[in-house]
């Protein structure tokens, strides 16, 4: 039976016979972290008139000839349950951390290694963006990366890129490490 | 002979997605489903939840149809991309089952399900009271220019979005009629409306239920009080047996000294059990369906009573919003003497009876400037239900300008 409906899924998967190559992103992160300013920064939209996400947003980008469907999932603690919800067949995770916000960098590694423990996520190269690099107090990446124990992974391909969602800075450097990464993996 | 075989495939699949087997499930699906998508930009997470409800619907009916008519997956696939399946319009009839596997096509088909569903519930309380809801046009008098205006534009776009979605309707049924699926007529309807409420116009209706036949009744009250009251009940029931069923609840339970007659009683059941009837036959003929509703199968009734009640839903929305005006007005002493079997006592001293004759006949009764005024003190309230409006009226406007 799982497998017939596993069958019809595929059907059904290349009955649509685009000749793109689309590719699903999900982008998680603590509320605040700059999540959902980052995809409308990714998508060239107005990022001054944002609100916290109750629900979820998606927006398709095209990049270096691929279709980037990005799933931006809110990340208030009441619905971080939903997450897992998400995560099937994700080729690629964005992780969002407000370096700015170090009383809750203990809480951020904690939902990152949850997440990275996902039967779903197995082996999906993860980026992590230590946005907010435009304020002061913001940490910078290398010390993030320690404090998340990142070069511990073995199991997959992680990055992790200083960025501003709001200014834009270092979001493309971001993108391009996905592409290069996913054109490879695909092959 | 593999092409002649693809063709063939492509033929019945395309035949059973126009079948009852396939449309009845799903629209009955969508349209159950559809009233929590709108058209925010972010998604709500439930959202994810009847995507994957609906993923599990298609896949259980394919998998069915494969089965009967006895093709594998393979040959399925090979026929779905195969080049005549291609075509433009095939396209289209394919757009349910690729759904399944793109969320945004899916919400958008659910986002236009629901607007279609709540113009077509608009319409048929327009159409069944000959006029906007109550809801839309009553109490005007409580409100300020700026709100007036604001109705007024409501209007207009109820009108033009009325318009357009007839042509599209008209548009789809030649489309639908060409790829052999079943339609939904609409147009019935509009007959259907007319000519369901010959005992009671619609103007008329509305004046009775507006005015409440009181200056009349006021005067013959003078000679005999009971024969008054009887025909304030008669008044009433004529505006309840009309098409207003959901006004009448409110009146059952909150006035239970009206029960005492059975007369009414009797008249009120027949009533609500007519009105009843009204929908399912309104349903049923929105359906497209031609047979009497006794004559349908089980799915067909199942399917029209799901209708109905939806229908049912989304005009007591509408009306809410009326019995809350309502109850208000209520409040007011001269407006309870109809709820009372002895109003006697109520009815204010002859020259407010006096100056309510007058009012009646060229501006709204004084009792709305009464009414008025208490309106002010549950502003907030009003408030709310005025934003309501407005924010519906720029819903459709929207609506209307991107088509």
């Amino acid at each position: 039976m799982g497998e017939a409906q596993k069958g019809l899924l595929s059907v059904i998967e290349k009955l649509k016979g685009s000749t793109e190559q689309e590719v699903r992103i999900v982008l998680l992160g603590l509320d605040n972290a700059g999540k959902t300013t980052l995809l409308k920064s990714l998508a060239s939209e107005d990022v001054n008139t944002i609100t916290p996400t109750q629900g979820f947003n998606i927006k398709s980008v095209a990049s270096h000839g691929m279709k980037l469907n990005v799933w931006d999932i809110g990340g208030q603690r009441k619905i971080r349950p939903f997450w897992k919800k998400y995560l099937e067949n994700t080729d690629l995770l964005i992780y969002v951390i407000d370096s700015a916000d170090k009383k809750r960098f203990e809480e951020t590694g904690l939902e990152l290694s949850e997440l990275i423990d996902e039967e779903n996520l197995k082996g999906v190269p993860v980026l992590i963006f230590a946005n907010k690099q435009d304020l002061a107090t913001a940490s910078p990446a290398s010390e993030i990366a320690e404090g998340l124990n990142l070069h511990t992974y073995r199991d997959r391909e992680w990055q992790i890129q200083a960025c501003s969602a709001v200014s834009g800075e270092g979001v493309q450097d971001g993108m391009n490490w996905i592409c290069n990464n996913i054109v490879n993996k695909k092959k | 002979m593999a092409e002649n075989d693809s063709e063939w495939v492509v033929e019945s699949i395309v035949g059973y997605l126009g079948s009852p087997e396939w449309v009845i499930p799903v629209t009955d699906f969508m349209e159950n489903k559809c009233t929590v998508f709108d058209d925010e930009d972010e998604n709500k997470l439930s959202y994810t939840e009847i995507h994957h409800q609906y993923k599990k619907l298609v896949e259980k009916l394919l998998e069915n149809y494969m089965q009967e008519v006895g093709i594998n997956e393979q040959q399925f696939l090979d026929a779905c991309t195969s080049p005549f399946a291609k075509s433009q319009t095939l396209q289209s009839v394919f757009q349910p089952i690729l759904a399944t596997d793109d969320f945004q096509m899916f919400r958008s088909l659910m986002v236009q399900k629901n607007m279609e569903l709540q113009l077509q519930a608009l319409r048929v309380i327009k159409e069944r009271n000959g006029a906007l809801p109550e809801c839309l046009t009553d109490g005007v008098d409580v409100m300020t220019e700026l709100q007036q205006q604001e109705m007024k534009i409501l209007q207009e776009v109820l009108k033009q979005s009325k318009e357009e979605y007839d042509k599209e309707i008209s548009m789809r049924l030649l489309l639908e009629e060409d790829t052999g699926s079943t339609s939904k007529g609409d147009k019935p309807m509009a007959k259907n409306g007319d000519s369901q409420n010959p005992a009671s116009p619609p103007g008329q209706q509305s004046t009775i239920a507006k005015v409440n036949s009181k200056p009349v009744i006021k005067e013959e009250r003078k000679t005999a009080a009971t024969g008054g009251g009887d025909q304030r009940d008669c008044g009433r029931n004529s505006v309840e047996s009309g098409v207003l069923p959901a006004v009448r609840a409110p009146v059952k339970y909150g006035e239970p000294s009206h029960s005492s007659s059975p007369q009414n009683k009797e008249q009120r059941s027949s009533s609500s059990h007519t009105a009843a009837e009204t929908w399912l036959e309104e349903a049923h003929k929105e359906a497209g369906f031609s047979k009497p509703y006794t004559e349908l199968t089980v799915s067909q009734q199942e399917q029209l009573q799901q209708r109905a009640a939806y229908l049912r839903q989304q005009r007591d929305k509408l009306q809410a919003l009326k019995k809350e005006q309502q109850k208000t007005k209520q409040t007011v002493p001269s407006d309870e003497a109809p709820a009372s079997p002895t109003p006697a006592p109520v009815t204010p001293p002859e020259a407010v009876g006096q100056s309510q004759r007058n009012g009646v006949c060229t501006t709204p009764p004084p009792q709305y400037s009464d009414h008025s005024s208490k309106q002010k003190e549950i502003s907030p309230e009003e408030k709310k239900k005025l934003q309501k409006r407005k924010h519906l009226a720029d819903k459709l406007k929207e609506e209307v300008i991107k088509k």
